[in-house]
């Protein structure tokens, strides 16, 4: 059985009256300790899938179940304990004006967890952050930094699920790659699932072991890393993807 | 002759902790064509960009032993002359939708708001010449993105609706700050092939700032790399690729590759005697 298991999952979305289908009947699965990505151009529908996991779109078709429950509609402490998710824009994700201490902490307060000093201190040392910055705010940090301090947040609770929604693309090359090593050697230490989320067909191929493309909130294909990397992709949309990201070639 | 003309360009910010220099001795020429500049944040290729449209507020000061915009010294010009050169013949496009357009003014009357001020045009013509310029940048249902507000564009669309609002002017300079780094690579490209037609068929300069080092190889004729303020080299971006410099090289190897192996990517070195 996998970790996560959607079933024709559709979401839509009231907007100005307009019925916005944004994901629609889309199926996936994803094994313990795997690496899924999802790609496609904006408005796929594939942050929609992610959101959805969390309780933050309206399902309105389907069904998602982690480890073979199923997902209710109000997700609970126990829920959050399990899977977590790290957000785009490091900018808008942490608090203004909670310092890291504060974001760090508000978790381990909610779930009653002890401790919370060294937890704190660990989770900083895990990411690679000085402990002198323990008690700076989001705008003192740089971008990196601030990627950092989300991934940190989500790790608070040990869960066993990450989703990562684009983590790296608001992020400059060099400290891309230095996030994108993080959550590599966290995932192997800790045994984490990854849900990853990118339009970068390069960071996907690098991360992930499979990936489904999406297009108009539908998936297009399912492919292994072989055969991204061998191009043997049979649907044209996903041949075009790749084609617009041929300069991220190996050879390239 | 060229369009613009830089030499020894610096920009130094007075700060509480000392003098931040954030460009430090910038020399290049732009004709009409697409000069890319590349690097890290932090490495001053914003504040270059910003520098030349004599955007940089206190504390932070602007320096160049020269610096000609067709003809016209633009460190000697007023600020009335400066306004004059803003957005008609020198435009700016923005790193952000979502900070650089005003988020609680129709998308449209920002985009009217030059044309009816500046150059007190009909309030007719200024709406179909608002709607020509995002059908130019394509956009498919222009009135509806006329009135609706920036929230409730996508990224994509907010970048189209900024490149739309800056080449109203038909200006003979652009500078093109990250303009497509929050769009994914379908979108990315057509942005890229509209700033293009614009050089081609409009003979505009354009300073494309990236930190893309594939995208700008693939885009631009030329390219300045730069690192702490200064350029560390400057090369056709049809080399990029085969970079000399170390730290070009390093930029470029920290980039994931398809099919590439899976070991950790390699860091960036830094090597503070490149930038000395």
């Amino acid at each position: 059985m996998a970790l996560i298991e959607i079933d024709n999952l559709s979401v839509t979305f009231l907007s100005k009256g307009h019925k916005v289908h944004a994901v629609k009947g889309v199926s996936l699965a994803v094994e313990a300790r795997e690496s899924f990505g999802l790609v496609g151009e904006s408005g796929s529908g594939k942050s929609t899938i992610l959101r959805a996991i969390c309780g933050l779109a309206p399902v309105s078709g389907g069904s998602i179940r982690i480890g073979g429950q199923v997902l209710n509609s109000k997700a609970g402490k126990s829920f959050a304990a399990r899977v977590q998710m790290v957000f785009q824009d490091p900018y808008a994700s942490l608090h203004p004006r909670h310092t890291i201490d504060r974001t760090l902490s508000e978790p381990l307060a909610i779930h009653g967890l002890g401790d919370t000093d060294a937890r704190v201190m660990k989770a900083l040392d895990d990411v690679g952050l000085p402990r002198s910055f323990r008690f700076r705010f989001p705008h003192q940090l740089s971008g990196g930094q601030r990627q950092r301090v989300a991934i940190a947040r989500a790790l608070m609770l040990e869960p066993e699920i990450l989703l990562l929604d684009e983590p790296t693309s608001a992020l400059d090359a060099s400290v891309q790659a230095e996030t994108l090593n993080l959550l590599n050697r966290l995932r192997a230490e800790r045994g984490l699932t990854f849900l990853m989320v990118s339009h970068d067909l390069a960071v996907i191929d690098h991360m992930c072991d499979r990936i489904l493309v999406m297009q108009h909130g539908q998936a297009v294909e399912e492919l292994t890393r072989d055969a991204l990397a061998t191009a043997q992709m049979k649907t044209d949309y996903a041949r075009s993807l790749f084609a617009a990201s041929a300069d991220r070639m190996l050879a390239g | 002759m060229s369009l613009l003309s830089v030499r020894n360009l610096r920009v130094t910010f007075d700060t509480e902790a000392g003098l931040v220099e954030a460009v430090r001795g910038v020399s290049f020429d732009l004709g009409r064509e697409r000069l890319g500049i590349v690097g890290e944040s932090g490495s001053g290729k914003t504040m270059t960009g910003r520098a030349v449209l004599r955007l940089i507020r206190p504390p932070g000061k602007i320096t160049a032993d020269s610096m000609v915009f067709d003809g016209q010294d633009l460190m000697a010009a007023s600020e009335r002359d400066m306004r004059a050169l803003r957005g008609p013949r020198i435009a700016m496009v923005m790193q952000d939708p979502k900070y650089s357009l005003n988020p609680v003014m129709k998308v449209g009357a920002q985009l009217m708001e030059g044309l009816r001020q500046r150059d007190k045009v009909s309030a007719q013509i200024a709406y179909d010449k608002a709607i020509e310029a995002l059908e130019a940048v394509q956009i498919r249902d222009p009135e509806r993105v006329m009135d609706a507000y920036p929230h409730e564009l996508s990224g994509g669309m907010g970048q189209r609706v900024m490149i739309a609002m800056m080449l109203i002017p038909n200006p003979d300079l652009l500078i093109a700050d990250e303009p497509t780094s929050a769009l994914d690579v379908t979108v990315q490209a057509e942005v890229l092939a509209i700033l293009d037609g614009l050089v081609r068929n409009r003979g505009m300069g354009l300073i494309f700032i990236s930190h893309d080092l594939r995208l700008v190889a693939r885009f631009c004729d030329r390219v300045l790399v730069m690192y702490k303020g200064k350029v560390v080299e400057e090369l056709a971006a049809k080399d990029l690729l085969a970079a000399k410099h170390p730290y070009t090289q390093g930029l470029l190897n920290c980039l994931p590759r398809i099919g590439g192996p899976r070991q950790p990517l390699p860091g960036l070195d830094r090597n503070a005697d490149w930038a000395v």
